[in-house]
């Protein structure tokens, strides 16, 4: 991919995803009212907010630093180039021939710095308590990444998701072998970790003791916090376009021509809505689990990646 | 050219000890200059593709001391050149006038430099010891305090135990090559037999393993480091401790390769406990120099790993896979040094304005100190291995060179070996992340927790310059990636006869042998771009935002600075996930009012023990004084006996030989 190529690739999928993320925020918190029997927020709540934090003036402790401000924006920044990383209107990815799937942890990684880093300046209790807690749990999903990810990334012979996905869309419907379905599935609650949903957190909580993501916000107002929650939903439309494109490339191709990035486009949309009525069923089905039981919940889908990966360098 | 550099460095060092005596810190500069030249020097020489020999002084027959810096000393030397000439800098606004401090510096950094240029083994031995010795005396210090004096000796003794390996696996392979030459000593494995050769290995592994402070061996790094001074710190855990590298690279990889494939497994297993164990438990420290200590257990970890992903590619004949992961190990190395010396440095700062390193009594430097924060912040993420600063190259060299074991045709446990250490380093890289944002959001960040905090302010322009400098190379290393980079293949060469990584060009970007490609130099400009259009167009379209100043919300109470998570609550979740292998102990005792079920005081007391000291080094600290009480019998001051001795060995000895 030449460089002109895979900027404008880039700057095409940062704006779609970006305009589609509240979106999909949206549906799931659509969905979870819809079968708890309430109304819920309008589809497009999330944007109304955004519009609102971003108009806003701010209110700051007196005692922030320049990491308190400009925290969100690397949050944000890393997230949109973990973005240039995943397959999403090709197989082929903007930065192609400059990262990959380590490069991606690695982004993912800076975010988290950022992210605690920035509510731990104020000195807020609470943004520090959400910071041990993300702390902990990034600690221990960082593994999770690499293994759930290594497992098809040997069967491709490739560390780059470009390569993972051309390798899932060539073998079609045979790559789901046992090991891609048990990385698969540890991916899953990578998904729902990074994304701070339950069981692992409860993104719609508002008593403080129980937060993680929300806790590290609470110093944040205004256009930060506005920055802070759409880097968010950025974060949550990016990681469910990785697993459904990285596990189920299917009509993938690297150079699909206008026609073939339209229909790509439309399979994506399709495939986050299964993602986010996914999420729904999850959210309804399950309670949040207590903070320190969640070493036992990460460790099974530890082991579920560690036999993924020992499946496919036995079995390949 | 180089040469001339290199010997202009080294007398400068030579002077530098002499001129001890002088005032106005001449020796310190002295240092500063000739360690730059030095690391010139290097850099010269790599470009020019040369080696430099440089023969010293041969006393007695069999006995030439000499030097020769190839593509692979050159790296080391480098190192060691930066780090000396940033700390020796910082060190005269920070450190009291001594001459014998002043003395033994220059001798350190010169020891170091001769250890990883030595030309043969009296050289070698000769400079590992002058380097224990002076390092030993800048470690004791004046000993007025005990904790000083404790650490020092320990590092003493287990040193010189370390010696004795290292000079058994020397003694092996210089027998096999008939000289005591390391031009003639390398590649000498082949006419070994494989048990020798293994035991040479592993004799190299524990003596030069124990000055890398490798896990088991480590126990007397953490007491030591933080003990000295903090740019003897720097130079310790940025420099000495690659030197115990720079030995198992050469007699693991130079002398003895291409060995038995279960060495680089075992190397590699050997890495991961280092660095699983060391980050684990330099989460749970409460003082800011033990933590940078057990970092850097961490880092030889996984440096080791890289050493060990090398020696097995070597091993099974992928000499361009083992040059690509021991560039990660070199990269890696440069980088943890420039790194822990600015976060050395960095406490140091701290220290001498708040005369306190726990972490408890700190806070919000980040604003009272503007410079030593914003270099231990952009420090602490470049060492947690965040892109894209200079953390990432070599992490990233690694965690490719793993993955391409894993699907190499190496045998399935290998492979599966391989993939577990990866899964491993990144357990390590969320670990030191946890780590470095608990280490500077704590002492940076947040409110003061202390007078002495508040009050805090940067050094003088001596500290504050060497931190700066230190602080662009943590960013340049990773944006300019690929100039290190080639600075580093030639040592590649030298050992395995291939570069394994290709740079090319503007964009900064490099290619394994792999074929995995990197260019940070475009990851940086893209989030670069992405956060500035995000600032630029929403203050474009929605205007500046209005800033008001607030208090912090406490749920309504007024807020308390001391009502902050401390060092120890924020690594609590951490203590207690891994608590099976960390068996935390915690005690709490009540005390009641008389007659009443409302406490009056709660102690409180909690830590993490040193496992691997208390079950392993307290045993056998047990059983040595336990069997010396016993031989005591044998010595009981009368002369009959003592001679009864000799005439016995004596008979013995003739018995056996005849």
């Amino acid at each position: 991919m030449t460089l002109l190529h895979g900027f404008v690739l880039g700057g095409l999928e940062v704006g779609a995803v970006s305009l589609a993320a509240p979106l999909f925020n949206g549906i799931i918190r659509k969905g979870k009212a819809r079968l708890q029997g309430r109304a819920g927020p309008p589809l497009f709540q999330l944007y109304y907010d955004l519009r609102k934090w971003w108009g806003r003036g701010e209110q700051a402790a007196a005692s922030v630093s320049y990491v308190h401000w400009a925290a969100p924006y690397v949050f944000l920044s890393a997230t949109a180039g973990a973005l240039l990383l995943v397959p999403i209107f090709s197989s082929a990815v903007p930065l192609d021939a400059q990262g990959d799937l380590f490069v991606l942890l690695g982004l993912l990684a800076l975010g988290r710095a950022a992210l605690t880093l920035g509510a731990m300046d104020s000195g807020a209790t609470f943004g520090q308590m959400g910071s041990s807690r993300e702390l902990a749990l990034g600690a221990l999903i960082e593994p999770l990444i690499v293994l759930t990810l290594i497992a098809p990334a040997v069967a491709a012979h490739s560390s780059t998701l470009s390569g993972i996905a051309a390798f899932g869309n060539q073998q079609g419907i045979s790559v789901l072998t046992l090991g891609w379905l048990l990385a698969a599935a540890g991916f899953l609650v990578v998904l729902v970790a990074e994304t701070g949903r339950i069981p692992i957190d409860n993104p719609d909580t508002h008593l403080e003791l129980t937060m993680i993501h929300e806790a590290m916000l609470i110093e944040y107002s205004g256009r930060s916090l506005g920055v802070l929650h759409f880097a968010a939903a950025l974060r949550q439309a990016v990681l469910a376009l990785l697993f459904v494109n990285l596990f189920f490339p299917f009509g993938l191709v690297a150079h699909p021509g206008l026609g073939g990035y339209a229909g790509i486009a439309a399979l994506d949309v399709l495939k986050l809505v299964v993602v986010a009525l996914a999420f729904v069923v999850v959210e309804m089905l399950f309670a949040k689990m207590r903070f320190f039981e969640l070493a036992g919940l990460l460790g099974t889908a530890m082991l579920v990646a560690g036999a993924a990966v020992a499946v496919t360098v036995v079995l390949a | 050219m180089s040469s001339v550099w290199l010997i202009v460095g080294l007398a400068g060092l030579v002077a530098a000890a002499g001129a001890a005596p002088v005032p106005k810190r001449l020796s310190l500069w002295m240092t500063a200059a000739a360690s730059a030249i030095l690391a010139t020097g290097t850099v010269l020489l790599v470009t020019e593709g040369t080696t430099v020999q440089i023969a010293l002084w041969s006393p007695a027959p069999y006995m030439h001391l000499a030097l020769r810096f190839d593509a692979l000393s050159a790296v080391f030397a480098l190192g060691i050149g930066v780090v000396s000439a940033a700390a020796c800098v910082f060190a005269v606004g920070y450190s009291r006038p001594r001459a014998a401090d002043d003395f033994a510096l220059p001798i350190f950094v010169l020891a170091m430099v001769c250890v990883v240029a030595a030309a043969n083994v009296v050289t070698f031995l000769f400079a590992w010891e002058a380097m224990a010795l002076s390092s030993f005396v800048l470690v004791m210090g004046d000993g007025l305090a005990r904790p000083r004096r404790m650490a020092a000796v320990l590092y003493g003794g287990m040193t010189h135990v370390a010696t004795v390996a290292v000079t058994g696996a020397f003694f092996i392979v210089a027998h096999a090559a008939g000289s005591q030459d390391f031009a003639r000593m390398s590649a000498v494995g082949g006419r070994l037999s494989p048990a020798l050769a293994s035991v040479a290995f592993l004799l190299a592994v524990a003596g030069f393993g124990t000055k890398a402070g490798l896990v088991p061996f480590h126990v007397w790094l953490p007491r030591a480091h933080p003990v000295a001074p903090s740019h003897v710190s720097a130079l310790m855990s940025g420099a000495m401790v690659n030197t115990g590298l720079y030995g198992i690279i050469r007699v693991g990889a130079g002398f003895l390769g291409p060995g038995e494939a279960w060495w680089g497994v075992g190397l590699m297993a050997a890495g991961c406990l280092s660095a699983v164990l060391g980050i684990l438990y330099a989460l749970f420290e409460q003082d800011m120099k033990r933590v940078l200590a057990f970092s850097t257990i961490e880092n030889v970890g996984i440096m080791t790993v890289a050493i060990g992903a090398a020696l097995t590619f070597q091993a099974h004949g992928l000499d361009a896979l083992a040059a690509a992961a021991m560039v990660a190990a070199l990269l890696h190395s440069l980088s943890h040094g420039i790194l822990k010396a600015a976060l050395f440095l960095g406490a140091g700062a701290v220290q001498r304005t708040t005369h306190t390193l726990s972490l408890d009594r700190l806070g919000g430097l980040a604003r009272t100190m503007p410079v030593t924060g914003a270099v231990a912040l952009l420090a602490s993420l470049a060492i947690s291995g965040l892109p894209p600063l200079s953390g990432f190259p070599g992490e990233w060299l690694l965690f490719r060179s793993l993955f391409v074991l894993g699907g190499e045709p190496v045998g399935a446990l290998t492979r599966m070996a391989a993939l577990g250490a990866l899964g491993a380093m990144a357990l390590t890289g969320g670990l030191a992340l946890a780590c470095f944002v608990r280490l500077s959001g704590i002492s940076f960040l947040g409110l003061p927790r202390s007078q002495e905090a508040a009050q805090a302010h940067d050094g003088p322009w001596t500290m504050r310059l060497p931190l700066l400098g230190l602080g662009a190379m943590a960013l340049a290393g990773g944006v300019a990636a690929s100039v290190v980079i080639r600075a580093v293949t030639p040592a590649g060469e030298v050992l395995f006869g291939q570069r394994g990584v290709a740079t090319s060009g503007a964009s900064q970007r490099i290619v394994d042998a792999g074929g995995g490609a990197l260019s940070l130099l475009v990851v940086a400009a893209a989030l670069a771009l992405t956060a500035g259009l995000a600032w630029l167009g929403l203050r474009l379209y929605f205007g500046a935002t209005r800033v008001e100043r607030g208090p912090i919300w406490s749920t309504g109470v007024v807020f308390r600075p001391s009502m902050q998570y401390t060092a120890t609550s924020l690594s609590k979740p951490l203590r207690s996930f891994f608590s099976r292998v960390l068996l935390p102990e915690r005690r709490v005792v009540t005390e009641f009012h008389a007659g009443s079920p409302l406490p009056k005081v709660v102690h409180y007391s909690g830590r993490v023990p040193p496992i691997i000291e208390e079950r392993l080094y307290h045993p056998a600290r047990s059983l040595a004084i336990w069997s010396a009480r016993r031989v005591r019998g044998l010595q009981n001051g009368s002369v009959q006996l003592y001679l009864l001795y000799i005439v016995g060995t004596l008979v013995v000895l003739l018995v056996v030989t005849q």
